[in-house]
């Protein structure tokens, strides 16, 4: 019951400062994007519009008011979830219908890539420690330390050379998105998963490998040990429970990796997704696209952070205040 | 310093390293060819004894571009993190050692900031402030001020209250020779890890905005363009890509080893806290 209460009032009070952080991370991304990009009315017309046409388009889309007022109203339409229309790479199509139609393949990459890199690295993490100081523990880390050396983009031609090129086991560019068919989604999305996946799976690895060593020797798993307990029992209650703390952190603290990675990614492997939306609307200067992209990552990057102080607190009760 | 050639790993690294800074300067000078200057009669050339790393589809040097590449590359990186870490270092300082209001405004500032993916805010700001090498450097710096100042923050926190520290204010030293002579040194060294893995992802960041072309813009070589001048014709001639993509990964081999290196032969008491 006590563990309920506390566990509540965390909850809320980790809401509340996820919303204002969102609230400020709107404002931030509103007005620098005001302030410090180009006239999108030219981008958008081209640089020989007559003045007319410029200021047709500048009242059209409000961006002669006051830059307050424009966030202000802004705000209030997003919060209805209508985030404006694209101005350039989509004309007219409401955002939050380009948004809505690419943040599932996005999350379905993403969450794809999490759990190769998980699986790999509890994997890989567990038999090096039992297999410590030998041949196997060795050419684990010793691959964890290549695999943080190789950024995701270039990491994706080597797959796309091996997997797609060379085996042709794989495609090499383009998507099927998941509610079509996931077995068609899971086949075309593996290889781009799996390019985000591979930096952070050696990330993963060596927390892993670290927290359980250091577990490993903790006068909990002695006393235990001394008791008599069998050694896979003493190694999954008293020492992989411990060590998933850190190791659960640092997953958490890296989906702003993986989430980054998709960008590049996405564009190499033609999967639609919000990181491709991005980049499509930074290169044709789209500034609302840009800018709701940018906060849908961060809302994400936000509510995973929610998820895996929850998933601490779990683990960790004594963190429950 | 010694005990760090002692470390193996912090060797290795100390050499890859020292190998990719020494290429990174002599190369250019050692080179018969100019990074931009077309050659139409070695259009692909695939790598042999004249073009140890093949030539591009303007019949240029692989390797003599990977050599300006990389000095660019390196020098947009290194400026970006060195402002990142100083001003981290003086937001981590003031927000741990004064407290107060201003270290609520400086935390909230770096969550902030630090709730964004790396690549996006990189991405975002490329919008915000345009392509080009100086723009690249601010985003790779605020990308960066929120985990020095984070981390200085923290890693002063431990020390502000020790002994010596105490010692300092009860001599009436100022607050600045406080934090500068008796703090700052005594939290240097998990700065200086931080530093060699930022440069690491600081390239990698580089390279990705460059990559997709936000970042530096042809002609001009950089690690992140070469690769994506290699990506058009990747099936024909893959070694423009595939050894433009191996020295990014070497570099990064290096750097990563010598900060696993430092860490290594670093205070045990500060290796626990990191």
């Amino acid at each position: 019951m006590v563990f309920a209460v506390g566990m509540t009032r965390q909850l809320l009070g980790r809401l509340g400062g996820v919303f204002i952080l969102a609230l400020l991370g709107s404002a931030s991304v509103f007005f620098a994007m005001r302030m410090g990009a180009g006239d999108p009315a030219i981008a958008a017309l081209g640089d020989f519009a007559t003045p007319e046409a410029i200021a047709a388009f500048r009242t059209k889309w409000g961006i002669d008011q006051p830059v307050v007022l424009q966030y202000w109203k802004w705000l209030l339409n997003a919060l209805q979830g209508d985030f404006g229309t694209s101005m350039t790479i989509a004309a007219n199509v409401p955002i939050a219908k380009l948004i809505a139609s690419r943040l599932p393949n996005t999350m379905f990459i993403g969450l794809l890539a999490l759990t190769i890199a998980v699986l790999i690295s509890l994997f890989a993490g567990t038999l090096s420690v039992l297999r410590h100081g030998q041949l196997v523990d060795t050419v684990a880390t010793s691959l964890a330390i290549l695999g943080i050396s190789m950024p995701d983009f270039w990491l994706s031609y080597v797959l796309i050379y091996i997997f797609a090129l060379g085996l042709g086991i794989f495609p090499s560019y383009g998507f099927v998105t998941p509610p079509e068919s996931f077995s068609a989604a899971l086949y075309c999305g593996f290889l781009p998963a799996l390019a985000v996946a591979a930096p952070m799976a050696a990330a993963f690895t060596r927390i892993l490998r670290t927290a359980l060593l250091e577990t490993l020797h903790r006068e909990h798993v002695r006393v235990a040990r001394s008791f008599g307990f069998r050694a896979s029992f003493i190694f999954i209650h008293y020492v992989m429970r411990n060590a998933l703390i850190p190791y659960v952190t640092v997953v958490g603290l890296q989906i702003r990796y993986i989430l980054g990675g998709t960008v590049v990614v996405e564009r190499i492997f033609g999967v639609p997704g919000i990181g491709a939306l991005m980049v499509d609307a930074a290169f044709a200067r789209d500034y609302p696209v840009v800018q709701a992209c940018a906060l849908t990552f961060l809302i994400g990057v936000l509510s995973v952070n929610l998820i895996v102080d929850f998933v601490c607190a779990a683990l960790n009760p004594r963190e429950i205040t | 310093m010694r005990s760090l050639f002692r470390n193996p790993l912090g060797l290795t690294g100390f050499c890859i390293t020292f190998f990719v800074v020494s290429a990174m300067i002599v190369g250019p000078w050692i080179s018969p060819y100019s990074p931009t200057e077309a050659d139409y009669m070695a259009l692909l050339a695939p790598p042999g004894w004249s073009h140890p790393f093949g030539t591009d589809s303007f019949g240029r040097d692989v390797l003599t571009r990977i050599f300006y590449g990389a000095r660019v590359s390196f020098s947009v990186v290194t400026v970006g993190i060195c402002a990142a870490a100083i001003i981290g270092a003086v937001a981590g300082l003031i927000s741990a050692y004064l407290g107060g209001w201003w270290s609520g405004i400086i935390m909230r500032i770096s969550d902030l900031l630090f709730s964004f993916p790396s690549f996006v805010l990189a991405l975002f700001l490329m919008v915000l402030l345009g392509f080009g090498l100086a723009n690249i450097a601010t985003a790779i710096a605020l990308i960066y001020i929120p985990i020095f100042t984070r981390l200085t923050r923290n890693m002063a926190l431990l020390v502000k209250d020790e002994p010596w520290v105490q010692a300092a204010e009860l001599l009436g030293q100022s607050t600045l020779s406080i934090l500068g002579r008796e703090i700052l040194p005594n939290i240097a060294a998990p700065l200086f890890v931080q530093m060699a893995l930022g440069l690491a992802f600081g390239i990698v960041i580089e390279a990705g905005l460059s990559f997709l072309g936000l970042g530096v813009q042809p002609p001009d070589p950089s690690l992140g363009t070469i690769m994506a001048d290699g990506r058009e014709y990747f099936q024909r001639s893959p070694w423009v890509l595939t050894l433009s993509g191996a020295s990014i990964s070497v570099a990064l081999l290096g750097l990563n080893l010598l900060s696993d290196g430092i860490r290594d032969v670093m205070d045990p008491k500060l290796r626990a806290r990191l």
